[in-house]
């Protein structure tokens, strides 16, 4: 919560939108391939268990995520939540993790039943097939949908504003409350530079990933 | 086949243990605050246990905000400062989203709001309040240039207000007209548009962009936002009609105990003079309210009103 220079304050606002990205990016891509296997799981407890799951996180807004999960621990048990940063990490991971899985299991559902035969006839054992045949197959095809929710979670992350999280957006509307606009329409910028960033570096890796001819 | 089901319980136990983390590290904090909670429902106890009171601000001047040299000042900022000397206590701002400032007050996430908050009857209600230090008005906000026209009729013009504010309560009658009124703001505005704005930014936002013609404002945030070094350096501030006085106070949790003592600290500071330079160093003077004390031995002539009104005017100009 710096600055009277805007350009500064904008800056190291936006510092934070980056740290959220990253540390959700970082979290949830793996924990969302942990849910995945939950809702393709032959036990179906865990499978309907992690239905709901996902039914509950992609059915509410983000934003009340954001309250719940920064204000449920003081309002319900009177402890409250020692670091704003952390409430908005946990409820970012837990939302992104419930998207990423279900384009995890559109990617492994769409892996043909021949490649699993294929493996079984060269005597590969079940994860052997998954991670050597399957795996790399699925990145493959899910590279475009998860570019999409990765910019998506890019703009997203200006939402932990809402829990008083001192990112780009909110250090801009300091400076409309001392009268100048601009600032705000300003952090447009970072972001088109952002994500163009992301968009360069993902038609790179699709291109990277022609050699697979599936 | 088994293989598969082994990497879904594998996997089923990933997330139950980072489950359990979670919730380990949750009974971890109940265990070490449960038995302060357990032994004081008092916030005094738990703040002077901790050496630190934690308020709940917004930026804005001349109350919060930060000067040229990025040091932190304002004039709640410097008397909550003060108010920590006296009590032997860190004083902690957080900035907070002004919208959740009760739900943030009842998390316990913050102890206080301390921000140029007015005092309202729904406010008396939810929360304990302190006595009050500021007079606030309502102000409108025009462009310039359309001053005379619109202070002449503001009959089919639209009008603007942060939402949940005094100046909505005002103009939709939520919040009652008192003794200190000379023109009421719902009879005023009775043949204009309403249209809520998000914060009282963007209500001026709204009226530089065109899309409501005046905004009704606290004149204390209004005086921070409007001026000749800001982009809206073609917008007026207008406070002829007075459409009553509102008292800035801190808010705690309904029954805390914290007040008593915050209360105390601030007669101390009214009684050395404190409060007074203060006021004076963020040109707050004229609508500064006397300490309780010190007010019952004058003539309560800032009750009335006219005075201290005219004082918000004369200060604002």
């Amino acid at each position: 919560m710096l600055g009277a220079n805007p350009i500064e304050s904008l800056t190291s606002g936006f510092l934070l939108n980056l740290e959220l990205f990253a540390v959700t990016l970082l979290l949830a891509l793996p924990l969302g391939l942990i849910i995945t296997f939950c809702s393709m799981s032959r036990f179906k407890p865990l499978k309907w268990i992690t239905k709901v799951f996902i039914w509950v996180i992609r059915g509410t807004p983000l934003m009340l995520q954001l309250f719940v999960v920064l204000y449920a621990p003081g309002l319900l048990f009177g402890i409250p939540m020692s670091s704003r940063f952390t409430a908005a990490v946990i409820a970012f991971v837990i939302n992104y993790a419930a998207y990423f899985s279900e384009i995890y299991r559109g990617g492994i559902e769409s892996i043909s039943v021949g490649q699993y035969e294929a493996g079984k006839v060269l005597g590969m054992t079940r994860s052997q097939i998954f991670f050597k045949v399957v795996l790399l197959q699925v990145v493959k095809r899910i590279v475009p949908p998860m570019s999409n929710e990765i910019i998506t979670l890019t703009k997203d992350t200006a939402l932990a504003r809402v829990i008083g999280i001192g990112e780009i957006i909110m250090s801009a509307e300091r400076f409309t409350k001392m009268g100048l606009i601009w600032p705000l329409f300003s952090t447009a910028l970072y972001f088109l530079v952002f994500v163009g960033v992301l968009s360069l570096l993902f038609g790179w890796v699709e291109k990277k990933m022609d050699y697979f001819r599936v | 086949m088994k293989k598969f089901i082994a990497m879904a319980l594998f996997s089923a136990m990933c997330v139950t243990s980072l489950a359990g983390c979670g919730s380990s590290n949750g009974s971890g904090g109940s265990s070490a605050e449960g038995g302060t909670q357990a032994a004081a429902e008092s916030d005094w106890e738990d703040v002077s246990a901790k050496g630190e009171m934690t308020i709940g601000m917004t930026l804005f001047a001349p109350m919060n905000y930060y000067d040229e040299n990025n040091n932190f000042v304002g004039f709640d900022t410097e008397l909550a400062q003060a108010v920590g000397e006296k009590l032997g206590i860190d004083i902690n701002f957080v900035e907070i989203n002004w919208d959740s400032k009760e739900i943030e007050l009842n998390s316990k996430n913050i102890d206080c709001i301390w921000n140029g908050m007015c005092s309202t009857a729904e406010r008396q209600e939810t929360m304990t309040l302190s006595a009050p230090y500021l007079y606030n008005t309502q102000a409108m906000v025009m462009k310039a240039d359309r001053e005379d026209e619109i202070m002449s009729s503001v009959d089919g013009l639209t009008v603007t207000a942060e939402k949940g504010s005094t100046g909505e309560g005002k103009l939709q009658g939520t919040i009652a007209d008192d003794d200190t009124v000379e023109v009421s703001a719902m009879e005023y505005f009775a043949n204009s548009n309403y249209v809520a704005s998000d914060s009282m930014a963007k209500a001026l936002m709204e009226v530089k962009a065109g899309t409501a013609d005046v905004a009704l404002v606290d004149s204390v945030a209004a005086y921070g936002m409007v001026g000749p070094d800001t982009d809206y350096s073609d917008m007026v501030i207008n406070v002829d009609n007075n459409f009553g006085l509102q008292e800035y106070v801190i808010g705690f949790r309904k029954g805390s105990d914290l007040e008593q003592h915050v209360s105390d600290a601030i007669d101390e500071l009214y009684a050395d003079g404190t409060v007074a330079q203060l006021a004076e160093k963020y040109n707050l003077s004229d609508l500064l309210i006397e300490n309780d004390a010190q007010a019952a031995t004058e003539a309560p002539e800032a009750a009335t009103g006219d005075t201290a009104a005219e004082a918000a005017t004369a200060a604002a100009e």
